[in-house]
């Protein structure tokens, strides 16, 4: 089949000689499967730079090789590889099943084309019964939370094992949420998808939705007229805004101050009424087509956001003076600290790679829509507070790139009409989260194969290493800092 | 306290009508429960929008709490639950046991269109069905997601049908 990238086959015999050269240089952005009539081919994408290496091999039976000793991220792309498609991993030390839980019937492996996407049998009457690591030593207790949390929350959770106050280990389980999007999307025409995009995670609805149509219009060889770049990218830049708005007051409220998270709480209602005027949606849903726009969005609504960002970028300055207090800032100093060395080989992304001193942004590396300038925030030390400056810095460079997308906006067709061709393309989009990639197949005009990666995926992994050598009470404001989407992980 | 003066200025601007709701809501609650309605959220396997809407009711804007209105944190605190999303298979067991820990009488809201059994994901090898599937469901509010004003207005309407039916009880007796 046609691809729309260039992809290396790998060879057999060299695998792990490039593998091991690669460790060097790449990181690696995803691994993933895909099923072609009865074979089995696995795409490694690996980032250097501003640099894409993709590369593909095709398996002979159910086995590969694990590259997860080179790229440590890639225990869970091999964990989930072994339970949607029953591949075995040679050289995988955890084999625990990640997607599926206790209740899934054994051998089930749901991405495999003999399986038809319906309603299954589960297990009855089972227990929980997930082997966590075994973390044993005089003194350590471990406190189990989750999935149901105390707030209004998404499910997870969270095993720390603990000596005194201070956290000596914790990991993550997550996939409660797993609603097989990727599987749902299969055979679907490539515009139903959308919606189904748009569902990954409720908060990244305009990312996900735009990487979808990029993978599209990459596929089908479509130009999106200038106008259409431009109101894709003033969309995707509020939701940066109203999502590092959130993150910023659940910070605050996470060391006790209500009263200045309140003025946060009150600029992201102000953002999500401005959405809901120009997209009749507060998460702006429904606007995003194959091509371009569903809908335009009228000059005047565009000068109403304009003149409002004016005097939101006043107010949101006040507020942030306003939680400039030492009781503040020495709880966000120094905690949850995100060591620069993790940035690679965890492949984290987004603000928090950026505020532990790590210069990437996919808008830059890998330009999309209309970005002429990107400023990339730095933070030195990757604690609380480093985050808590970038995404403050993020928010303010939003609001500047959003005017000047606004004041220099042609008047051009919203949706350029063009037919949809076979073949399969990968799409990068910086969410608010950090970067996110979807690949699409189409055959015979349908979607074949979907592939989701969140930057949330990559990002939990940054909470496990972050927590430890802190004290179990801060955990909900390093949690927070982070503000990862469990939605846009599970699928 | 100069910097509290910088965000204590400007006073919110609310929306007529989710104040009338809001006050009609104070009302029943005062007559159904005394003094407030405790709700405890469950997210079964929703894409994140629908708790973005309930925190946003508990914001400055909305401020649910003037009305009576308080989610906790435990299921044993609470007269009853709001469910969002789908029901996967990998929360199924979680949603049983949040709801059995729940005293009674207890009331089950099915909060968006996935725990409403009407979005995207009622289909495939992953969830059950929808909230009803699992739980005995009072009222469903669809959206997607919902919007405060609607949530709200959907919680008044199970608090007018317990009235009903407490009045009616009320003369039978």
């Amino acid at each position: 089949m046609k691809s729309n990238d260039n992809y290396t086959q790998m060879d057999e015999n060299k695998f792990e000689k490039s593998i091991s050269e690669l460790e060097k240089s790449h990181d690696l952005v995803c691994l993933f499967c895909a099923q072609q009539g009865k074979r089995f081919v696995l795409y490694y994408i690996f980032e250097k730079g501003k640099q894409l290496l993709m590369m593909t091999k095709h398996l002979t039976g159910t086995t590969a090789t694990s590259i997860a000793a080179q790229f440590p991220s890639a225990c869970w792309y091999e964990r989930e590889i072994r339970d949607g498609f029953g591949i075995e991993f040679d050289g995988l030390q955890d084999r625990r099943p990640l997607l599926l839980h206790e209740p899934y019937p054994d051998g089930f492996h749901p991405l495999l084309k003999s399986f038809k996407n319906q309603k299954i049998h589960t297990k009855k009457d089972v227990i929980d019964s997930y082997p966590f690591m075994p973390i044993t030593g005089e003194g350590i207790y471990h406190i189990p939370v989750g999935p149901v949390h105390a707030g209004i929350i998404e499910p997870g959770h969270f095993r720390f094992s603990v000596i005194g106050e201070t956290i000596f280990n914790l990991e993550i389980r997550v996939f409660y949420k797993h609603r097989g999007i990727e599987k749902l999307a299969e055979g679907k025409q490539p515009r139903e998808c959308i919606a189904i995009a748009e569902a990954i995670s409720g908060d990244e609805s305009v990312a996900n939705a735009v990487a979808f149509c990029m993978a599209m219009e990459k596929i089908s060889e479509i130009t999106v007229s200038a106008r259409a770049m431009g109101l894709r990218t003033i969309l995707l830049e509020l939701e940066r805004i109203y999502s590092h708005l959130g993150d910023l007051a659940g910070m605050i409220i996470d060391v006790a101050y209500p009263v200045g998270a309140s003025a946060f709480f009150i600029l992201r209602e102000d953002i999500f009424q401005l959405n809901e005027l120009l997209t009749d949606s507060r998460f702006m849903r429904g606007m995003m087509d194959i091509g371009g726009l569903k809908r335009d969005i009228e000059q005047d609504k565009l000068r109403q956001a304009g003149e409002f960002l004016t005097t939101f970028v006043q107010r949101f300055k006040k507020a942030v003076e306003a939680v400039q207090v030492p009781s503040v800032i020495d709880r966000l100093d120094n905690t949850g600290i995100v060591k620069r060395e993790l940035v690679r080989p965890l492949h984290l992304t987004g603000p928090i790679a950026r505020a532990a001193g790590v210069a990437i942004d996919t808008r830059r590396d890998h330009p999309y829509g209309d970005y002429s300038k990107v400023p990339i925030r730095l933070g030195e030390k990757g604690d609380v507070l480093s985050r808590f400056e970038v995404k403050t810095a993020e928010i303010s460079d939003a609001v500047a790139i959003i005017r000047q997308v606004i004041a220099s906006l042609p008047l051009a067709e919203r949706r350029a009409v063009l037919p949809i061709k076979d073949g399969d393309a990968c799409s990068l989009v910086e969410a608010a989260r950090g970067q996110t990639m979807h690949w699409v197949s189409i055959k015979k005009g349908v979607i074949d194969r979907y592939k989701v990666r969140t930057a949330s995926f990559c990002n939990w992994r940054a909470i496990e290493h972050a927590v430890l050598g802190n004290i179990v009470p801060d955990f909900p404001l390093i949690n927070k800092s982070m503000n990862l989407s469990y939605a846009g992980t599970d699928l | 306290m100069k910097a509290l003066s910088n965000i204590l200025t400007k006073k919110v601007t609310r929306d007529e009508e989710f104040e009338c709701l809001g006050i009609k809501l104070r009302k029943d609650i005062d007559c159904i429960f005394g003094r407030s309605l405790q709700l405890r959220e469950l997210d079964t396997g929703s894409d994140n929008a629908t708790e973005i809407e309930l925190v946003n009711l508990t914001t400055p804007y909305y401020d649910i709490e003037r009305f009576g209105v308080t989610f906790v944190a435990s299921p044993r605190h609470a007269d009853g639950l709001i469910v969002t999303g789908a029901i996967t298979h990998n929360m199924a067991i979680a949603a049983k046991k949040t709801y059995e820990a729940m005293p009674s009488p207890k009331i089950v809201i099915a909060l968006g269109d996935d725990a409403c059994g009407t979005g995207i994901f009622k289909e495939g090898y992953a969830v059950i069905g929808s909230a009803s599937d699992i739980l005995p469901v009072d009222v469903k509010i669809p959206g997607n997601p919902p919007s405060p004003k609607e949530i709200l207005a959907g919680i008044l309407a199970v608090l007018e049908t317990i009235k009903k039916k407490k009045s009616q009880q009320h003369l039978h007796s």
